[in-house]
């Protein structure tokens, strides 16, 4: 499939955060959005994640993302943010606005059929600095990562994922009020069953996609002689019958710690690294039989090895949803090089180069871009939540 | 800006569904430059409407009490139609449903409205729904199958499973509605969601 271009022309935002003034005009390829910190850097990048997703990659909560004094005892405020999205040559307007508890998402004016579609129209990866964790935190980002990629092949993926989910907290909700004899506990276990069964399917495939695309990255950023593993680490029973069973098993158990022992909510990706055998590079271990000692990576990688594993994760994320939709995902690069040495901040600049997609980057320190300052590059720098056009000097 | 009972009328009317602000305090101009009758008759039909209107003993469906009659109780025009077929109960979470599935024409048995469905997290557990009152009158009137259409949602799933379970015992067919693509459209249009329940939901031909 031919990978069509994708990009945003205009941003704007309105009652959003700390945001004020014009729309932002964005370059078709880098923009470079600089200035001290708390200024509103990532609240821009925000605004567009929002935009395009109808998601922040900051808060659940959206309330959070209305202007700031607005927000209490106010339940008619209002934050819209708007993007015009250029695929391919045609344009179309991308909407979000939100209201407390609300969310209305148009497309040119028509509302789509569900937020899952809204959501893959126009393909964006986030980084910014908390995404270390991905390699080293606990596996709730990485879950979020394995959803956000199988929302791409299969849009019902988030449906069965919210499904699982309520099931899930109605049956705990009934085991903590009712008891394990609760006559509708079945009920309940047998659409977590359902839906989490459909859950796992989703993440399975995902996971595959992503590691292989992984593991191929780390082989040409990690250190020489280390190979990747990514596969999927299903937290309970991937089959129905077999989920429901274990469901009504551990009841007792299930009470007494206050959530669900087993199902897809403890779902992980299981995260290993291995020496290569000495005379074989990192690649060739993919295909061949697996190395000798495997070690998961939580623990016993370096800083510098979680750091690339991270980044080959997010690179395989890139790929997996670019892929999937025929575009050039919009990346959002916040403050990544503070969190970079500098080989692997050249690492970075050299992929997003060879990217060709469109980026939007903040940065406390401009200079350190290596990026030249060309027609490819425009600048902004960011005070109070205002916008300002840097003139190249 | 606008007069005390103005604004506070306004108020009341956005409580509405599907009315906003700027709906209501145009219902209340229109009411006001309008004739005076017409507020006048839309308040007395008003004040009336809980009295005269209650929920069918039988099935729960909206009943206009009889006003020659003493008693409270209401019978709704289903359940007193003799044409329909006795046999066959449809039930259902909330009025609105029992009309959206009337206004088909198709349905020819009766109906029976819950009220609510299993929700925890809201409170609302088995004891809570009308088990009682569904069971007798599946045995005193000779029901033979249930059909639920209970919504398509996790808590409406969840009483689908929890009635099947219950009505079991009783020896009558119990069906649940599919879910699918809509009628006359392409398949091309049918949301990823739709369609996939579509797919899961599928019939030997």
């Amino acid at each position: 499939m031919a990978v069509r271009s994708l990009h945003v022309s205009e941003l704007s935002a309105r009652g959003f955060r700390n945001l004020r003034g014009e729309p932002l005009r964005l370059g078709p390829r880098f923009t470079v959005l600089s200035g001290d910190n708390g200024q509103g850097k990532t609240n821009v990048l925000e605004a567009l994640y929002v935009a395009l997703t109808s998601k922040s990659f900051r808060t659940s909560k959206l309330s959070e993302l209305l202007a700031h004094g607005s927000r209490e005892g106010d339940d008619e405020a209002i934050a819209t943010v708007r993007a015009h999205v250029i695929e391919d040559g045609s344009p179309r307007v991308q909407t979000v606005a939100l209201r407390k508890g609300h969310r209305l998402v148009k497309i040119d004016d028509k509302r789509p059929a569900s937020l899952a579609e809204y959501a893959v129209q126009s393909p964006v990866v986030v980084f910014h600095p908390g995404e270390l964790s991905l390699s080293m935190g606990a596996s709730a980002e990485r879950r979020r990562l394995l959803d956000r990629v199988a929302l791409y092949s299969a849009p019902v993926a988030l449906d069965s994922l919210g499904r699982y989910t309520h099931a899930m907290r109605a049956r705990q909700k009934v085991l903590a009020t009712r008891g394990v004899g609760a006559s509708d506990l079945g009920d309940w276990e047998a659409l977590m069953a359902e839906h989490g069964a459909a859950t796992c399917e989703h993440r399975r495939r995902a996971a595959e996609k992503l590691g292989a695309r992984a593991s191929k990255v780390f082989g040409e950023i990690g250190s020489p002689g280390m190979a990747l593993s990514v596969t999927y680490a299903p937290g309970g029973p991937e089959e129905a019958e077999e989920l429901r069973r274990v469901l009504a098993e551990l009841r007792p158990a299930d009470l007494r710690r206050g959530s669900a022992n087993k199902g897809p909510h403890r779902d992980d990706l299981a995260l290993t690294h291995a020496s290569a055998p000495s005379g074989r590079s990192a690649f060739s271990t993919l295909a061949a039989p697996l190395p000798v000692a495997l070690h998961p990576v939580r623990g016993t990688a370096s800083q510098g090895q979680h750091r690339a594993i991270v980044l080959s994760l997010k690179a395989a994320e890139i790929a997996e949803i670019g892929a999937a939709r025929g575009v050039r995902p919009i990346l959002l690069l916040d403050d990544v090089s503070s969190e970079l040495d500098r080989e692997r901040t050249r690492a970075l600049f050299s992929f997003l180069r060879a990217q060709e997609g469109q980026v939007l980057l903040t940065t406390t320190r401009p200079e350190l871009i290596d990026i030249a300052r060309s027609d490819e590059r425009v600048d902004y720098t960011v005070c109070d939540g205002v916008l300002s056009a840097l003139v190249d000097g | 800006m606008l007069p005390e009972s103005v604004a506070k009328l306004g108020k009341l009317f956005s409580r509405l569904p599907g009315v906003g602000e700027k709906t209501a305090a145009r219902y209340v101009l229109h009411l006001l430059t309008s004739d005076p009758e017409i507020s006048r008759t839309l308040g007395e039909e008003l004040l009336q409407l809980h009295a005269r209107v209650r929920p069918c003993v039988r099935c729960g469906n909206l009943a206009e009490r009889d006003a020659n009659s003493a008693s409270a109780d209401a019978v709704c025009d289903i359940c007193r139609d003799n044409k329909r077929d006795g046999h066959m109960l449809c039930v259902v979470g909330r009025v609105h449903d029992l009309f959206a599935i009337e206004r088909t024409g198709t349905m020819r048995g009766r109906y029976f409205v819950l009220g609510k469905l299993l929700s925890p997290l809201e409170g609302i557990g088995p004891d809570d729904l009308p088990m009682m009152r569904l069971i007798s009158r599946i045995r005193e009137e000779g029901v033979t199958e249930v059909i639920l259409a209970t919504p398509p949602s996790v808590d409406g799933e969840a009483t689908a499973l929890f009635l099947k379970r219950e009505l079991g015992p009783l020896g009558i067919a119990v069906s649940r509605i599919a879910s699918g693509v809509p009628h006359g459209g392409d398949l091309e249009y049918t949301d990823p969601i739709t369609m996939s329940r579509a797919l899961a939901g599928r019939q030997k031909l």
